[in-house]
């Protein structure tokens, strides 16, 4: 029964992947035949691998810089969201207020709204002619900077998106935590910075670290929001990707990066899988 | 109370109000703005608001065969995409629920490694092969590109189901002589059943929105709406852009209303923390 879904996995991920690392190693055979058929400036053998096509692709200075974008764009998107969502959340549970009911349906929007569309409103909503410019302007400011196809609307649109898993993930974590502790802290003198620090924090761990590496995962493996809203160059390495693939015709250099992104993903993975390894041992203890 | 806490209390509250806007503005203001973008005639900066309003891009929307034919396509892969979805993941999601297996833990994960990819180094992956397979620009590689974004959904929320539902149910059930397949459809499914809408209403979005695999799998051929967006902001009057996004963006709207409840109930996140 469990054998479909993981079948389709197997051969329509674990497959292709596998299937590009031996191409960007230089194999063209079986199933990366066709496409090696149809692509240009090419390192293959017939025997054995080579890291000509890696070679190739990081010492192209459009996409160090491109690398570099995407590192960045990453890290700054991935700490804006832990640091949001985690405060968010963290007002939600402490203040039962219309106000914190507001915050509460604000900080999930964006599920209901497709991410093409929100990049594409995000990047009017900061263009030139845009509302931020426009506000701006009639409060006085007149030479707001317009953001629209730059790295920093990247960034803020990596945010809005992400921001609801943010939320959802830390305000489940923080609603386990259970109302009698923070309470009974409270009442032996405990200051709310200090239940914050010593009760939510240390219970809220895993959330934390989920909505992190998946923050940061979704963010290196995004192609709609900085093809939409970024700049032609340095953009991240999705479009770049994206490029390589369809418009110059070097799929072997679109894979050779597919494969460097996958790589920083599984250092990112590796903590989420810890993390969740560690708590489950602790909690099949509890049981 | 003294003045100094007095201050104190309308200070905060006053930073409170101001945070809440400034998240008001962030969230909501794009949409907003877009929104007067589909009804605005002549705009330019730095009017705060159209001069002209009108409704003519809706009329060119509807009446551009490029971007009709777009939407059919888009309501005709996101029921394929879900039906087989669910063909595919349901089974498994009850195996996972209430059997214990060798493997079943490394299996959980492979199903939930997908979700560890990012997600444009995944599909220049699948299209190299999708080359020798025969898959690019197919209806079939297009369906599979979206497919693999709905089986963490199909499984894990029904999964969750399915264990919730206590096993003396079953058994009582069996006990006064039901057979196994009539245990399932008479007591086990009924009451899965809400959990299994929403992993299929969930599906058949994440199908709908799909964009970035769809556009390297699926073009020339097949053009849905997401993927049709990206040409649309590029060589379209930004209006038709805008009401094209407001349409592509009311079955998300309505469909995520229906299952809001059991998204923010926190089964979602329960879902991410692998047990």
């Amino acid at each position: 029964m469990v054998l479909p879904p993981v079948a389709v996995i197997a051969v329509f991920i674990g497959f292709p992947v596998v299937a590009a690392i031996a191409y960007t190693l230089g194999r063209a055979g079986g199933p990366n035949s066709v496409v090696a058929s149809l692509g240009q400036r090419q390192f293959i053998v017939q025997h054995g691998v080579t890291l000509d096509a890696y070679r190739d692709v990081l010492s192209n200075d459009t996409i160090h810089r491109d690398l570099w974008a995407t590192i960045w764009v990453t890290i700054v998107s991935t700490l804006v969201v832990v640091v949001v969502s985690w405060a968010i959340a963290l007002y939600l549970r402490l203040a039962d207020t219309r106000l914190a009911r507001i915050v509460s349906a604000l900080s999930v929007v964006p599920l209901f709204i497709p991410v093409v569309i929100a990049s594409y409103a995000i990047l009017t909503f900061y263009a030139s002619d845009g509302f931020m410019r426009t506000i701006a302007y009639h409060l006085g400011w007149n030479g707001f900077p317009t953001l629209g196809f730059t790295l920093t609307c990247v960034v803020l649109a990596e945010i809005w998106v992400n921001i609801p898993f943010g939320v959802l993930m830390m305000s489940s974590g923080l609603n386990g935590v259970p109302n009698n502790l923070i309470e009974a802290a409270r009442d032996s003198g405990a200051s709310m910075p200090r239940v914050v620090r010593s009760i939510l924090l240390p219970m809220n761990v895993i959330p934390t670290v989920i909505v992190g590496t998946f923050t940061a995962i979704y963010v290196l493996g995004s192609f709609t929001v900085p093809y939409l809203t970024g700049p032609t160059a340095p953009n991240l390495l999705g479009p770049t990707m994206s490029n390589f693939f369809s418009a110059f015709n070097q799929p072997q250099q679109a894979e050779v990066l597919a494969i460097v992104v996958f790589v920083f993903a599984l250092g990112i993975g590796a903590v989420y899988v810890w993390a969740n390894v560690r708590t489950g041992k602790r909690s099949s203890v509890a049981q | 109370m003294t003045m100094v806490a007095v201050a104190r209390g309308v200070g905060r509250r006053a930073l409170e109000l101001v945070l809440v806007v400034s998240l008001l503005v962030f969230m909501v203001g794009p949409i907003v703005w877009l929104g007067l973008r589909a009804f605005s005639g002549l705009w330019r900066y730095p009017q705060l608001l159209p001069k002209q309003w009108t409704v003519s891009g809706w009329s060119q929307v509807f009446h551009d065969p490029n971007l009709s034919h777009s939407m059919k396509l888009s309501f005709e892969f996101a029921p394929v995409v879900t039906v087989v979805s669910a063909a595919i993941c349901l089974p498994a999601a009850y195996a996972f629920s209430r059997y214990t297996f060798p493997g079943r833990r490394v299996l959980l994960i492979s199903l939930f490694a997908t979700n560890a990819f990012p997600k444009i180094g995944l599909y220049i992956s699948m299209a190299g092969v999708f080359y020798s397979l025969n898959l690019m620009g197919t209806f079939m590689g297009v369906v599979i590109v979206q497919l693999i974004g709905t089986v963490v959904f199909m499984t894990w929320i029904p999964a969750a189901a399915f264990s919730a539902i206590p096993r003396s149910l079953e058994e009582a059930a069996r006990d006064v002589g039901a057979g196994p397949l009539r245990v399932f459809f008479r007591v086990t499914f009924p009451l899965a059943a809400p959990a299994i809408f929403v992993a299929m209403i969930l599906s058949f979005l994440a199908s709908f929105d799909e964009a970035q695999g769809t556009f390297l799998v699926g073009v020339p051929n097949y053009i849905t709406m997401p993927t049709e967006m990206y040409t649309l902001v590029l060589n379209y009057p930004e209006q038709v852009a805008a009401v094209f996004a407001l349409l592509l963006a009311l079955p998300s709207v309505l469909l995520m209303a229906l299952v809001r409840k059991h998204v923010m109930g926190g089964k979602l996140a329960e879902g991410f923390q692998l047990r």
